[in-house]
């Protein structure tokens, strides 16, 4: 992609993805507050809860949770740009990453009994999902001949026609990004509690704001990611993202939060396995 | 800034602290939240978390002890805040006021914003009393916003 | 400047400062002679990356030669004798094993020992040397101050400076003759000099821990001796040479190669520790922390994995190098799993060392031109990162008493410095755009497009697999560190010494300026390393320039430099918090004020303590032993049975 058009597309993005992934929230609560029978909260209640958030006071623990939180921001907002951008996409992954990293040693920086527990199981949700996202990157490229997104659009065969498996097993991974039941064990959405917060237990005010609007890069990178499946047209592809999102809602009001023990079994001997014999099978018809 | 003034009255976040009161008022801030009444259309969640809750709803008198807690929790809590005093042992003792063991309800630990009466109090009246701690919030809001501080209670 | 003067020196004047090190009986003076000596070594191997490659024979050197196999025959009696004074059974029999093969060799076979040409100075050869010299200079620099507080901690009363100081530097010499040698006899003098150094440095302390340890190391080492002998006796027999470069690059495919690859190639995995034959890096472990730092993580067993990155053209292409590439990806995951359960910080490095050793063993395995430039990439920025972790271990635990990683709790709250120092070496292993996790990068790229079938998703899995369990021990390590209470006071800083500023600080730097122009440094030596040697550079994609279309692209990681800079490095420096700010942390309400306790039953007072999840039930590290050795053996077995029958 042009340098110019780059540009556009990383600011486009920067600006587009909050308000989306927002919107998509808001959809997600009232649909959650009907099938439980209530009413639910405005559509644009997300939005509220943000800047209600940047309107608080700001009160720490100690500074070192701040640096995190920024950290955090910085790298989940730079892997959507260069998906969008049309980078490397095993770059992005890493990328992503490091994100979640910062997340987890923002929550560890403090010495509070819930905080640290929501920080090593965010670091055992990472061990749960990373192996599956490397992997399936690789199968990417198995199946499309080149780490780059932009092969990903060149090529008419839709990329969930290759790797079928592979789909189903990001969607664990999007369960998990999306902190939702049965995978929602170091913090979770709406007022699930388990840890108090866990990983935002220590968070106040416009920095919880900032954390939840790195939250909100993060589900849209993932988004995009399973909307690379159909990349020819992407309407198709934006929707199969769009019935994913709403699938996780559906999972996350019918299932309880598990151990992360459980977690971690199902995404090594589910999800890794179906990667693997996507793999498997790829490169067998690539040779 | 509009925005986050029309903001902070529609996503209120509570904490709830049981000051030793029997139960039935909590059972009635908890039916607040069940389908019946869905506090949650005017965006009111139960984080149970001081450092995100702007809403502090208080229900029994209060003793030595929990008064402790309940200060500490007040301190944790991110300013623009507002209490709110749940029931009638809340606002004033309810029937154990002349016990020797407990509070006359518990403004003399935090001050308080609005007062619910009830024994115990109904989840309308609850619900009436948090919209109406709703605009004290706002116009606590406002003078925060041209820099009057409020002050910390001591613990 | 001639290039062979230039390889001379970094050869020769390290034996030579050495010796002088060790007869300077003052401290200061002694000293300030180690930093001439560093600043010596960093000046004339970045004079010879100026100068460009070369290749250097040194003509009528069989006197030489002879004097070389002297002092061989006189290192393996000085083995024979520590096993026969140690009354072991294992070093003497081992010895004895080495030296006949070695008298045979040398003089009975009538091998012919001119090789041709002695030294390359290839681009891969340059870059060893950088690391060599850059890199074991600055911790020479930090072993002098280092040392000092060692032994004032000891109440030593005789000091044992001048020693640790004549070895410490003396390696640097025999470590830059390894890299450059191509004849393969000199190759073998400096990799048998290396072993003595090693089993000096270890025992060091002279404690019996550390001699057993000591012992246990140079066992080991002597196995892969006697591979390296073996080795040198078929290729002298039936290939009719003794130069690295003929044996790797001029013989792929012919019957019989295979055998003395794959006992060099047992030769590296003993010096890079892998498994089976771990055990012998984590004992080293109780040697002073600049031992740890220069032979047992940036130098030494880089020596093993050098070698076997040369040799991979020789067995390229075949299922043998599958076996390779799966034997790397297993040490990777298996020695992260098993640092998972260590507390004591030192143990934690020696496994991710040995795990990092393991995946540049996988990229010579996958063997294609992009994985060797991984498995260079990895070789240099793992070395400088690797050995700012070391040092700044050892400064930690000369400021707090205790490697264990619980102890160091809070300590981004007393010391910023050395925690940010910290941070940053935890860092540079695990996060783009820093240069471990580019060369992680280009070889998971590289194993996608291997040519093995159905055996590539193995390999895959095991470098996913890996990748995401070395992120636990680390962040787990970091979160005890910066583990901190509420902001209630200004402390004061502490300040370091000028010795572990200089390194600590200047090795941080180097890291952080080498990760951001890892473009240019890709290009510039990387790649060059890889077509001179390996022949063909197809499949690595050029760097230069700002466009965004790359595959070990310059862009993203510039771009990923900046947002680094500007939400990590900016917020770390310019945050502060006001003291009407900071709050308890939330302990339900009955924190005690800013204390790390709480009110509990009947109003006691409970301390709060954080941390552990160690998971030495379902990973503890005899079990996990037994695992590593049993596999890790068998896997090597496999790639004998290979070697020998395929």
């Amino acid at each position: 992609m042009e340098f110019g058009y780059a540009i556009l597309a990383g600011i486009i993005a920067l600006v587009a993805a909050p308000i989306i992934v927002g919107l998509l929230s808001g959809i997600d609560r009232i649909l959650t507050a009907r099938l439980q029978g209530r009413v639910g909260p405005p559509f644009l209640q997300p939005f509220y809860d943000l800047f209600k958030l940047f309107g608080k006071e700001l009160i720490v623990v100690n500074h070192f949770q701040l640096i995190w939180a920024w950290g955090f921001f910085g790298f989940s907002a730079a892997s959507l740009v260069l998906l969008v951008v049309q980078q490397d996409i095993l770059l992005v992954v890493f990328t992503i990453g490091f994100a979640g990293i910062c997340l987890a040693l923002g929550a560890l920086s403090v010495k509070s009994p819930y905080s640290y527990l929501g920080g090593i199981r965010e670091l055992m949700q990472m061990l749960s999902y990373e192996p599956i996202l490397l992997a399936s990157v690789i199968g990417i490229y198995l199946a499309k001949g080149s780490y780059m997104a932009d092969a990903i659009f060149a090529d008419t065969t839709p990329l969930i026609a290759q790797l079928p498996l592979v789909f189903v097993a990001l969607l664990i991974v999007l369960t998990i990004k999306l902190r939702k039941s049965p995978f929602d064990i170091a913090t979770s959405h709406h007022a699930h509690q388990e840890l108090i917060k866990g990983v935002t237990t220590e968070y106040s005010g416009p920095y919880l704001a900032l954390i939840e609007l790195g939250h909100w890069y993060e589900t849209m990178f993932v988004l995009t990611l399973i909307s690379l499946f159909w990349a020819n047209p992407i309407w198709i592809g934006i929707l199969i993202a769009f019935v994913a999102f709403l699938s996780e809602m559906l999972i996350d009001v019918t299932w309880a939060r598990m151990t992360w023990r459980w977690m971690l079994r199902v995404s090594w001997a589910v999800g890794l396995a179906l990667v693997a014999i996507n793999l498997a099978v790829l490169s067998f018809f690539e040779r | 800034m509009s925005f986050i003034k029309t903001s902070r009255i529609k996503s209120p976040w509570l904490l709830h602290f049981d000051c030793g009161s029997c139960n039935g008022c909590d059972i009635e801030v908890l039916a607040c939240l069940t389908p019946l009444y869905d506090v949650e259309r005017f965006g009111i969640v139960n984080h149970g978390n001081p450092k995100h809750a702007d809403i502090l709803l208080v229900t029994g008198a209060g003793n030595p002890r929990n008064a402790r807690v309940l200060k500490n929790l007040y301190n944790q809590m991110p300013d623009p805040k507002v209490v709110v005093a749940v029931g009638a042992c809340a606002c004033s003792g309810g029937m154990f006021k002349d016990a020797y063991n407990t509070f006359e309800g518990i403004d003399g630990i935090i001050p308080v914003d609005v007062y619910v009466p009830g024994c115990a109090a109904r989840p309308e009246q609850i619900i009436d009393g948090v919209v109406q701690a709703l605009g004290i919030l706002a116009e606590k809001a406002d003078a925060l916003d041209s820099k009057e501080v409020p002050k910390e209670v001591p613990a | 400047m001639t290039d062979t003067f230039l390889v001379g020196f970094l050869i020769l004047f390290p034996f030579l400062s050495a010796f002088i090190a060790w007869l300077t009986p003052s401290h200061s003076a002694r000293t300030g002679w180690v930093w001439i000596t560093a600043a010596a070594m960093i000046v004339a191997s970045v004079m010879l990356m100026i100068s460009g490659p070369t290749t250097i024979m040194i003509e009528n050197s069989e006197g030489l030669s002879t004097l070389i196999g002297i002092l061989d025959l006189l290192l393996l009696v000085f083995f024979l004798y520590v096993g026969i004074q140690a009354k072991s059974l294992v070093i003497t029999l081992l010895t004895v094993a080495q030296l006949l093969p070695f008298i045979w060799l040398e003089w009975l076979s009538g091998a012919h020992h001119e090789v041709d040409p002695t030294f390359i100075v290839d681009p891969l050869a340059i870059i060893m040397v950088l690391v060599i010299s850059v890199v074991g200079s600055v911790i020479c620099v930090y072993a002098t101050r280092y040392m000092k507080e060692h032994e004032d901690h000891l109440h030593l009363q005789k000091s044992r400076r001048p020693r640790f100081m004549f070895y410490m530097i003396f390696f640097l010499g025999a470590m830059n003759g390894l890299v450059l040698a191509n004849n393969l006899l000199w190759m073998y003098f400096f990799w048998e000099v290396t072993t003595l150094i090693c089993y000096m440095l270890i025992l060091h302390d002279l404690t019996p821990i550390a001699i057993t340890n000591a012992r246990r190391a140079l066992w080991m080492n002597l196995i892969g001796g006697i591979a390296f002998v073996v080795a040198l006796i078929v290729a002298s027999t039936q290939f009719e040479t003794l130069s690295l470069r003929e044996l790797a690059t001029e013989h792929t495919g012919e019957a019989l190669l295979l055998v003395p690859i794959f006992l060099l190639g047992l030769a590296g995995f003993t010096k890079a520790a892998q498994t089976p034959f771990h055990s012998w890096l984590l004992g080293a472990m109780v040697a002073p922390t600049p031992v740890s730092a220069l032979l047992h993580s940036s130098t030494m067993v880089k020596a093993g994995v050098y070698l076997v990155l040369r040799l991979a053209p020789g067995f390229e292409g075949t299922a043998f190098s599958a076996l390779v590439a799966i034997f790397g990806g297993f040490v990777l995951l298996m020695t992260a799993i098993m640092a998972m359960s260590q507390s004591n910080a030192k143990k934690v490095l020696a496994y991710s060392t040995i795990g990092n050793l393991g995946l540049i063993i996988l990229c010579a395995g996958i063997n294609t031109p992009l994985s060797i430039a991984a498995g260079i990439m990895l070789v240099m920025f793992h070395a400088v990162s690797k050995a700012i972790l070391f040092m700044v271990v050892g400064a930690i635990e000369s400021k707090i008493g205790s490697r264990d990683i619980e102890d160091m709790e809070g300590l981004c709250a007393v010391n910023p410095a050395l925690t940010g120092i910290l941070v940053i070496g935890v860092i540079s292993m695990l996060a783009p755009p820093f240069g471990v996790l580019v060369g992680k990068w280009a070889v998971m790229e590289a194993a996608g497009t291997t040519m093995f079938g159905s055996i590539s998703f193995i390999v895959v899995l095991l470098l996913a697999l890996g990748s995401a369990v070395t992120v636990v021990f680390w962040i787990k390590w970091m979160a005890r560190v910066m583990c901190a209470m509420p902001e209630t006071c200004e402390c004061k800083k502490e300040k370091l010494p000028a010795a572990y500023n200089v390194s600590l600080w200047g090795l941080a730097t180097l890291v952080c300026v080498l990760s951001v122009i890892a473009a240019p440094v890709v290009t510039g030596l990387i790649v060059p390393a890889v077509s001179s040697w390996y022949g063909t550079q197809a499949g690595i994609t050029s760097t230069a320039g700002l466009n965004l279309d790359f595959t070990i692209g310059a862009a993203p990681i510039i771009f990923l430099s900046i947002i680094a800079f500007a939400f990590l490095l900016i917020p770390a420096l310019v945050i502060k918090v006001k003291k009407s700010a900071v709050r308890p942390v939330y302990l339900c309400g009955e924190n005690i004020d800013y204390a790390a306790a709480w009110h509990g039953l009947a109003d006691g007072r409970f301390d709060l303590s954080v941390g552990g999840f160690y998971f030495t039930r379902v990973l503890g590290e005899e079990k996990m032993n037994y695992l590593a050795i049993y596999i890790g053996a068998a896997i090597i077995t496999i790639a004998m049975a290979i070697a020998l029958f395929l």
